[in-house]
């Protein structure tokens, strides 16, 4: 075995994946998880994952309409190169993971079969039931404890990451803490991979997991990690509100032949049932024939916003329109089980019967770790079009041409040794993230990025100094660093009455509403910088924390707590960087700027934060556009003066959604 | 693994061997036993259903306990190897009863919270299976090796008078039941009540071990075939202790005296 | 955002919902009780009990005015499928993020008791510590043995009704509901005893998913052997509470019994063959 170590933190897909693939190479590994691996939130993941197969390859679809779908999909905000080789590498990963036994689901023959998804006029999306990211973070963790049982992964669950130890440019360990003995101590590592998702819990209730904190990113972030594209934020067209939070509804329902409407009338008192199908409002197959109700995620969020809040047509008056499977078939159901279970169980009706009521909600982060990438050899002359749907590839699927397999340069952020893989890396989902991308994205981060770790190793500075020359004090400092800031939330406790305003749970509260209401959906210039202001106050406030436990085992408020002071970091980037970006881009939508303005921002947003000053601030970056020219992304939507006249039929949108 | 260090017992070590084992003396011999115990116990009402019966008792006999007398003699001195298959079956009780006290000790109930019937079987299994080990010894020892501090007024069963000393042993006296007498024939009703409880839901409940039936359909199915079994073993089981209980213990005597001379001139008469 | 308001016949009005919880400070440390009131109305509809312990860590206030500290528990998805937030609610082991306060206490005044799960220690409150259930994985091979990850072609063909019900074991969320409710999953917490007490229906029912596995069958014997020694599939009692609580309706004693028959299998050809 080598003499190095890899850590990763995070045991979601991006986590495991690149966990197994590491530890394959005989480089011993240290997972850290704040939970045990096998709960961690992808495991929220839904319909599917993205692949060209033989199936649609032969219908016309390729590798490189899936890369193209993803640019297009993303308002070319993504970085073209990474998000071509992850489309050409698709097909590869499916393979793997069937043959780890994930139970996808099969054609009468016995082939995996394949179902529509958001943003594509193909079938190409894999799936087992609705749970699909269940099932594939079952394998990968499978996977993970037979590494474990051969002794080449170690497993730190319920330990917390608190932050990097860089030494000299490069990362060596990193400091974290057993959340069950509060004891805080160094690890050290020739590199380190961050694969912590997502940041939902920024926005107060959103469809992820009480984990989702992005306090990891946001520790890395202050200790001089930059963050790309903080501003591009989800919003999940389909989901349940919920109390404690937001459950998705899956893209799949739809591209399973779900329908979206709300009743014509505005404020009508009958059950879905009672309206004729000539009074219903089917407002997205009307507006967008060809797509129908898979549009991309921002398109339909925006449309269910507008359609609740501007025309005031809400199912019952309230922020609420039908997501309705009524007509489907049982086999359908079926397919589908997962999630009407969640619905039947969290909202009391059955979906098979009753249609369901549905909002928009906070699900994903484009934005992420900024990170760096070899380019591959596909090189043309110019960009290309965009490509037209069905034609012949420009090039075949070989790997190797999107990035170059094996650099060390890929998914690894502005530090040396530090990696970003999975959704808390920003590069492929641009402005906004087709429906089933993520899987994709994470697995093929873990997989294929992985080997440029372990290359590092091979060839970069730790095969000259290990992590073994590197001195104790850089670590001994990073800890008395963090044992120093968590002694100072701990006196909070007692001190003081009792100071609603000090609470971490209201500051947090007040902070996902205030976030929620300012940064996502619908946003505008004042809006944003009073939402800076209110940020600014909820700091104000959080150096007035007080905290209720000062228990010194397992003191869960205390780590919520300490995440709350992250979030607020994150927060004013997010914040920031959507004032910065004065133009309507995927999931970033200005009513102040409605229009995409390619000359002044087809650019990513790098979000830098000064450790001394404690600021944040915002630089816009080139992209590289090289491989796709930008082009007007309107899905076919139908103007709306030409709407009133010619009404599309909705079954013939959906027939040639299903072509 | 970091427990191979670990000393491993017996016990561990031959588990799954122990307790396949556990579940088939149960079955064979012990279950076995049980029905034909059961058969003979119970000819004491239906043997007065069969014509040959009524022959053996003679005028004015009673042919129930003709049946069962008969039934008993055959057992005593026809059945080859029956020390053979008496030590068989002590062994097997002695196993199952004594690895199965140890299989108790491993669960804990829990019926409080998760009153599913299912759950109650689990305790019913052991419940019945204590019971059930009290009830052979009593009966075993009282009826056999002269237990008869035991047992109300004091009766020594023998097999040449065995309806009427077994009546006797549930009765307490000639002429009517005696309060002890009540006592032992309502342990009898239990006891055998329990015994073949345990028997048909360890029936049940040995397919699945064994792995005979698989899916939830299967399991349900063998369910109603175990509980006919049991229910049909219930039913001879009572009707042979109320029998007994109530039987006229004077003309039954008479019968049991006509046909030990039967049986005299039919062994005499025989080359 | 606002979302769906469902209409409630019984609970328009605000009503109080009172929380009694077992709290324990750490291993080894004693249980006490305290009762919290949650109010429930039109704000918090759709309230769980996640929500209201949500509600009781920001507010940590008995009924009795006493300050207390924020109960500990464990969660994470919130949508059923990952396991974590499972505990002992009214006396039954369930998932407190389905647990919705309209099912659970309909009335003003009802009360909702929390206890962690008993077969396994706690850390704090209703946090427990439930390695053993993933240790029993490991026990059981609960994986397929693939030659690595580089490309290789696709996996094995598979008939639509074995994927189906690979699916459905494939399910299994490792929250301990199955080993909770079970009479022979008794509590040890010397993980040195654990290879050798019963393994519990979880791991029987993942055997039985990797067995029927073209691949992970290779390990089928492996898992057998493990299956046949201490704490193997002869500890079950046929108590069958595992799928009654299964919250994911998972057949688990249809695996049990798929498990006892190759187990029956597996050790007659060894007696013959070895």
């Amino acid at each position: 075995m080598s003499s190095h170590r890899v850590i990763v933190v995070g045991g979601g897909l991006a986590g495991l994946a690149a966990s197994v693939r590491i530890a394959e190479s005989g480089v011993p590994v240290d997972l850290f998880s704040v939970v045990p691996v096998k709960r961690s939130h992808s495991v929220c993941a839904q319909g599917g994952i993205n692949a060209c197969n033989e199936v649609a390859r032969q219908q016309g679809y390729s590798e490189y309409e899936h890369f193209d779908e993803t640019i297009y999909g993303g308002d070319f905000l993504a970085d073209q190169h990474p998000a071509l080789e992850m489309a050409n590498w698709a097909p590869k990963i499916i393979d793997l993971l069937d043959r780890m036994g994930v139970p996808f689901n099969r054609t009468a023959e016995g082939f995996r079969d394949l179902r529509l998804f958001g943003g594509s006029l193909f079938k190409r999306t894999h799936f087992s039931g609705a749970t699909t990211g269940q099932q594939l973070l079952y394998a990968l963790d499978e996977q993970t404890r037979r590494y474990e049982s051969e002794g080449k992964v170690t497993k730190y669950e319920f330990w917390e990451f608190l932050w990097p130890v860089i030494e000299d440019g490069r990362c060596v360990g990193i400091v974290a803490q057993d959340m069950r003995t509060m004891q805080i101590r160094a690890y050290r590592a020739d590199a380190v991979v961050m694969a912590t998702g997502g940041c939902g819990l920024v926005f107060g209730r959103s469809t992820n997991s009480t984990i989702c904190t992005g306090a990891a990113a946001a520790r890395c972030y202050q200790a001089g990690v930059w963050y790309g594209n903080p501003e591009m934020i989800q919003v999940h067209p389909t989901a349940i509100p919920g109390a404690d939070k937001t459950r998705l509804m899956s893209e799949s329902a739809r591209g399973e032949g779900g329908r979206v409407w709300v009743p014509r009338k505005k404020g009508d008192t009958r059950k879905p049932r009672e309206i004729p199908e000539a009074e219903r409002y089917y407002f997205l197959e009307e507006r967008y024939p060809a797509y129908g109700n898979i549009v991309p995620r921002d398109i339909a969020t925006r449309e269910i916003f507008s359609v609740c809040v501007n025309d005031g047509l809400g199912v019952y008056g309230e922020n609420q329109v039908y997501l309705d499977l009524t007509h489907l078939p049982a086999t359908t159901h079926h397919k589908l089980e997962g999630i009407l279970e969640i619905y039947k169980k969290f909202a009391g009706e059955d979906p098979q019967h009753e249609p369901m009521r549905i909002f928009p909600s906070v699900h994903y982060s484009m934005g992420g770790l900024w990170t760096t990438f070899a380019k591959g050899s596909y090189n043309p002359p110019e960009p290309r079009e965009k490509h037209k749907s069905g034609a012949a590839p420009p090039i075949d699927s070989r790997i190797g041409q999107g990035m170059q397999p094996g650099a060390i340069e890929n998914a690894r952020t502005n530090i040396e040794g530090l990696y970003a893989f999975g959704e808390v890396n920003f590069a492929y989902h641009g402005a906004n993230r087709l429906g089933a991308n993520a899987l994709l994205s994470c697995i093929f981060d873990g997989l294929f990025c992985g080997v440029g770790v372990v290359n590092y190793l091979k060839s970069g500075t730790p095969s000259k100094s290990p992590h073994g020359t590197v001195s104790q004090s850089a670590y001994d400092r990073v800890v008395q660093q963090e044992e120093r800031k968590a002694r100072s939330i701990i006196d909070t406790v007692g001190k003081g009455g009792d100071d609603e305003a000090g609470n971490p749970y209201l500051i947090h509260r007040d902070l996902g509403n205030e976030l929620t209401a300012a940064c996502t959906v619908v946003k505008n210039g004042p809006r944003l910088e009073q939402c800076l202001a209110r940020v600014g106050e909820l700091k104000e406030r959080y150096s007035r924390m007080k905290l209720a436990d000062g228990a010194t085992w397992t003191n869960q408020s205390f780590g919520f707590a300490r995440a709350v002071g992250d979030m607020l970091v994150l927060a004013d980037a997010i914040a920031l960087a959507s004032i910065q970006r004065r133009e309507s881009r995927g999931a970033h939508y200005r009513t102040d700027y409605p229009n995409r303005d390619d000359a002044n921002f087809m650019k990513s947003s790098v979000a830098k934060f000064d450790a001394a000053k404690r600021t944040t601030t915002v630089e816009l970056v080139d992209l590289d556009a090289s491989l796709i020219k930008p082009t007007a992304r309107t899905y076919g939507k139908k103007d709306s003066a030409t709407e009133q006249e010619k009404k599309s039929t909705p079954t013939a949108a959906m027939a040639r959604a299903s072509a | 693994m970091d427990t191979q260090a670990r000393k491993v017992s017996v016990l561990d070590r031959y588990d799954f061997l122990l307790r396949r084992l556990h579940s088939l003396t149960g079955i064979v011999p012990i279950g076995v036993f049980l029905i034909f115990h059961l058969l003979t116990n119970s000819s004491i009402g239906w043997g007065t259903l069969d014509k040959r019966n009524v022959e053996r008792a003679g005028l004015g006999g009673h042919a129930g306990v003709a049946a069962f007398n008969h039934d008993v003699h055959f057992i005593n001195d026809t059945l080859p190897f029956l020390i053979f298959i008496e030590i068989t079956l002590w062994a097997s009780i002695a196993f199952h009863s004594v690895y199965g006290f140890y299989i108790a000790t491993t669960g804990r109930s829990n019926v409080k919270r998760y009153g599913y019937q299912g759950n109650w079987r689990y305790v019913l299994q052991r419940v019945s299976g204590y019971i059930g080990i009290l009830f052979i010894l009593y009966h075993v020892g009282t009826l056999r090796w002269g237990w008869t501090f035991l047992v109300p007024g004091g009766t020594r069963w023998s097999a040449e008078y065995a309806a009427s000393t077994m009546a006797l042993a549930l009765r307490g006296s000639v002429e009517n039941v005696t309060v002890a007498g009540v006592v032992v024939s309502l342990g009898y009703m239990l006891g055998v009540s329990m015994l073949v409880f345990h028997f048909a839901n360890g029936l049940w409940t040995a397919a699945i071990s064994w792995g005979l039936t698989v899916s939830a359909a299967a399991q349900k199915r063998w369910g109603y075939v175990c509980t006919a079994l049991g229910v049909g073993l219930m039913l001879m089981a009572w009707s042979a202790v109320a029998a007994f209980a109530t039987l006229d213990v004077d003309r039954a005597e008479s019968t049991e005296r006509n046909m030990q001379k039967g049986s005299l001139t039919e062994r005499a008469g025989r080359p | 955002m606002t979302g769906p308001t469902q209409p409630k016949p019984s609970a328009a009005d605000s009503r109080s919902v009172r929380f009694r919880i077992a709290r324990c400070d750490g291993p080894g440390k004693p249980t006490r009780w305290e009762t919290f009131a949650v109010k429930i109305d039109r704000e918090s509809a759709g309230a769980n009990v996640i929500s209201c312990l949500q509600h009781i860590a920001a507010h940590p206030v008995t009924v009795e005015g006493k300050r207390t500290t924020p109960v500990v528990w464990d969660s994470v998805c919130l949508e059923e499928v990952c396991g974590a937030c499972t505990m002992v609610i009214n006396g039954k082991v369930r998932q407190s993020c389905s647990a919705l306060i309209d099912q659970i206490a309909p009335n003003d005044g009802d009360e909702v008791t929390l206890e962690p799960m008993s077969r396994f220690p706690v850390i704090r409150d209703l946090w427990v510590d439930r390695s053993r259930v993933f240790h029993n994985l490991k026990r059981v091979k609960a994986w397929v043995p693939i030659d690595g990850t580089y490309h290789l072609g696709s996996g094995p063909r598979e008939p639509a009704k074995a994927q189906d019900t690979r699916y459905t074991l494939s399910t299994c969320m490792s929250c301990g509901c199955c080993l909770e409710a079970c009479p022979q999953f008794t509590r040890q917490d010397d993980p040195a005893a654990w290879d050798t007490t019963f393994v519990g229906a979880h791991a029987l029912s993942q055997a039985r998913l990797f067995n029927m596995h073209e691949t992970g069958k290779q390990l089928a014997g492996e898992r057998l052997e493990a299956l046949t020694g201490p704490g193997g599939v002869a500890d079950c009692g046929n108590a069958q509470n595992c799928v009654k609580v299964c919250p994911k309706n998972i057949p688990l004693t249809e695996s049990i019994a798929a498990m006892g028959r190759a187990a029956t299998i597996h050790s007659v050809t060894r007696f013959f063959k070895k």
